[in-house]
């Protein structure tokens, strides 16, 4: 793996990343805001799968309405992420707290790939039901919980850069 | 620009020497917990203001009435707001002298009063009656709201480039 990296941070693109003045700052400003349109968004459907906020709107209204959002604001989110790393690999891999974000954010992603495969499908069901099923409320606070731990790392010393003085 | 031009350094000084700024400063640990309260707070703020705003502008939560979005997410709009000031206070007491010189945080404490404000007034008037559904001052509110933001989040990226 190691190897890996140690090629990774020798591609030219990498080099060039690490290098020149501008790419990391306003890359680095995407991904801030790629971050605020998917959490700001996922939010709102974890707080509605907890039954804390739009009790009285069907769980499928507010999944359909804000899902879109979430699905662009990720994936900027997650190339920008990309290009981020890219740009100090062996840094990044070398820290506790880029590690742990990794993981978490794969394990957001693998929870909510579960919640459509699983639950969801029988939204119907339960769609404006006073307590909804504990696989969906599980989802919603499992959801919020890895987006939180994941955005821990990004504050303080335990970074390499960052996203620190937000 | 910078802070230091409008007020006293003794200003500064003064905050930097308080008892918040004075731990916060020599502590690493009170500084990034109270930074990643800010940023969570942060990022609550805005994905409620952009969902609010989307609505506005019609491109989202098109099926709930603006008055009932609004009156769901505006406690959230403020209780984080009180959240990332008072963390915003911590930390700034912490590097006070810093700061003042900072154009970036000079920047970001304009964008903030603009954001405020028209939140108080433009924002709170098109957001209290569902009869501005689709209307330009609608959209410009949320246009402003948005631009000013975007404004708070990327001068505040801009402090640590200045």
């Amino acid at each position: 793996m190691l190897e890996l990296i140690k090629w990774l941070n020798e591609v030219p693109i990498s080099v060039w990343l690490r290098e020149m003045p501008y790419p990391f700052p306003i890359i680095e400003t995407v991904h801030i805001l790629a971050l605020g349109a998917s959490f700001g968004t996922i939010l709102w459907v974890d707080l509605r799968l907890m039954n804390v906020v739009m009790r009285d709107r069907k769980v499928s209204d507010v999944v359909e309405q804000l899902e879109p959002y979430a699905i662009i604001g990720f994936t900027a989110m997650f190339l920008s992420g990309a290009l981020l790393f890219l740009s100090e690999p062996i840094k990044a891999y070398g820290t506790m707290a880029f590690r742990l974000k990794a993981v978490m954010l794969i394990l957001a992603g693998v929870n909510i790939w579960f919640f459509h495969r699983g639950i969801y499908t029988t939204i119907s069901q339960w769609d404006r039901a006073k307590i909804l099923p504990w696989q969906a409320r599980f989802t919603g606070f499992s959801s919020l919980l890895l987006w939180l731990e994941s955005s821990l790392p990004a504050a303080g010393p335990l970074t390499s850069n960052g996203v620190s003085e937000l | 620009m910078n802070l230091v031009q409008f007020f006293p350094l003794a200003v500064f000084q003064w905050c930097q020497h308080t008892a918040i700024g004075a731990y916060v400063e020599h502590s690493t640990w009170v500084f990034a917990i109270t930074e990643t309260i800010h940023i969570i707070c942060l990022s609550i703020l805005l994905g409620a203001t952009l969902l609010l705003d989307l609505r506005l502008l019609g491109k989202g939560m098109t099926r709930e009435s603006i008055v009932t979005l609004s009156q769901t997410i505006r406690p959230w709009i403020w209780s984080t707001f009180v959240g990332l000031v008072i963390t915003g206070i911590v930390m700034f007491n912490s590097e006070a002298v810093k700061m003042s010189r900072n154009r970036g945080f000079f920047l970001k404490v304009i964008f903030l009063l603009l954001a405020v404000l028209f939140q108080l007034t433009i924002h709170r008037r098109v957001t209290s009656s569902n009869k501005s559904e689709g209307s330009g001052s609608a959209k410009l509110a949320a246009t402003l709201s948005l631009c000013c933001w975007l404004g708070v989040a990327l001068a505040g990226r801009s402090i640590a480039f200045f």
